[in-house]
């Protein structure tokens, strides 16, 4: 059985219509990961008493297991914890009928929570603390002296770092399909199965997969470079 | 009605997930010693002057690093059989888990290939050049002075891909190997699978306790051997 080209050809439209879905489930779950990294980086970096505990057992437990298992945990522990708030509130949740896309949109909002609070975390002890100092001392306010001073120094720090976990989580999203929800995997999985040629709609699939690595890859360095500006104005 | 959430299930389920655990070790460990063969063979090729071997190693860890390893993975099931099929040499009764080996020796060749290049390069060029005017050959030049000093500056970002890769080797139960998460599965769907939640959240607590087995083996090399050698070359600490 060679490579059937012609077949290859006829199937990456088809798998190309799942494009929106993986990145759909990227962007979602990097959008609300990053409120949720944010306030874990703010409690561990001032120290608050309790949350900074759990905030650090967190952040160890979902970087130390795979996002497969994490996956599988929401899986079966949503539907559980919902007819769990059922009995003792008398919530009327249907724990029966949740979408999985729900499910896997979850597992990877709290993924990517953990990765990007490392993140926002070393970049913003990466800031020198005179900037901080310097700032209050020519009377700017709390709020002013993050946007104006910080920040902006910190995102250079952050960018590459947040540019390999998005690619990661990206990645990550073919896991989706385990947990039967339609994206580029799982759509080059049932093309294939008709005629069993797989190998043909997983290149195709492959090839879907590395030009979204790669437009992503570039647009981050791009700005990245427009980011860094303020670094070359006065040196 | 059944009793929601047992703790006990889970710490009852972790002995016989953990059964299957060398089979998730042997993967690992076999995929990370083929993947430093062909970490090396990449990194030769990527420090080659030739534009055409050079845009080959950088093409293939262009693609491994572009896409999903569950879909290298497929790719090495599914794909291998028929290409190789194609020119008359039958694979189909190999067992399952040399193609998830091949597939994560190919995907941590690639990632290897970057450490090693990178530290390569972090040796300064001094270094090779005083090596050489001493006379030593080139493979003493890289044993007893390049590799040691490449090694420390390799150490953090090789346990971050061991780490990966422990966490990754969890894809294989998809091409149907019963390693520790195929193993959670199965002791999960027991009883009309009303216990699946408790075995996932015991194979979750074994990956974590090897992560930070892990970990905590890296930092402690670094922290001695950080310490050694200031010691040998008499920094002061500062």
């Amino acid at each position: 059985m060679a490579f059937d080209i012609q077949f290859a050809i006829k199937t990456f439209p088809k798998i190309l219509r799942a494009v929106p879905v993986t990145l759909f489930i990227t962007i979602f779950a990097i959008m609300i990961g990053l409120i949720i990294g944010l306030f874990i980086a703010i409690c561990r970096i001032n120290k608050v008493p309790v949350l900074k505990n759990i905030a650090a057992i967190y952040v160890s437990f979902i970087r130390g297991t795979p996002i497969l298992v994490q996956l599988y945990v929401v899986f079966y522990g949503l539907p559980e914890l919902l007819a769990y708030l059922h009995q003792i509130r008398g919530w009327n949740l249907s724990s029966n009928n949740i979408p999985h896309m729900t499910i896997v949109l979850i597992a990877f909002t709290l993924n990517a929570s953990a990765y990007l609070s490392e993140n926002i975390r070393s970049a913003l002890s990466s800031v020198d603390k005179g900037q901080y100092e310097a700032a209050y001392s020519v009377g700017m306010s709390n709020f002013q002296s993050l946007r104006r001073i910080i920040i902006p120094q910190a995102l250079v720090v952050a960018l590459p770092n947040f540019s390999n976990v998005f690619l990661e989580i990206t990645k990550d999203t073919s896991l989706a399909f385990s947990v039967m929800v339609v994206e580029i995997m799982a759509t080059a999985t049932v093309e294939a199965s008709s005629g069993y040629k797989y190998l043909e709609t997983y290149v195709d699939a492959s090839i879907i997969y590395f030009i979204i690595c790669f437009v992503f890859a570039k647009l981050f360095v791009v700005l990245e470079n427009r980011l860094s500006i303020y670094k070359n104005s006065n040196a | 009605m059944k009793k929601i959430f047992d703790v006990n299930y889970i710490f009852q389920s972790i002995p016989s997930i953990a059964s299957a655990l060398p089979l998730t070790l042997i993967i690992m460990i076999g995929s990370l010693f083929c993947g430093l063969i062909i970490g090396f063979i990449v990194t030769v090729m990527k420090l080659n002057k030739s534009t055409v071997i050079n845009s080959i190693a950088n093409g293939y860890v262009a693609f491994i690093r572009g896409t999903p390893p569950l879909l290298q993975l497929f790719l090495v099931f599914y794909g291998l059989p028929q290409v190789l099929g194609s020119v008359g040499i039958d694979i189909n009764d190999w067992d399952k888990v040399v193609f998830a080996i091949i597939t994560f020796s190919l995907n941590s060749g690639a990632f290897l290939s970057e450490i090693m290049r990178s530290s390569y390069l972090a040796v300064d060029i001094g270094q090779r050049e005083a090596a050489l005017s001493v006379g030593m050959s080139n493979i003493q030049m890289l044993r007893r002075i390049i590799i040691p000093q490449a090694f420390d500056v390799a150490i953090p970002n090789l346990g971050n891909l061991v780490i990966s890769l422990l966490k990754e080797t969890s894809y294989v139960f998809t091409i149907g190997i019963i390693d520790i998460m195929g193993k959670a599965k199965l002791i999960g769907s027991n009883g009309y699978g009303v216990r699946q939640l408790e075995s996932y959240i015991g194979l979750a607590l074994i990956y974590w306790v090897l992560c930070i087995i892990i970990e905590k083996s890296i930092a402690l090399y670094e922290y001695k051997h950080n310490n050694k050698s200031k010691k040998e070359i008499g920094y002061n600490k500062c």
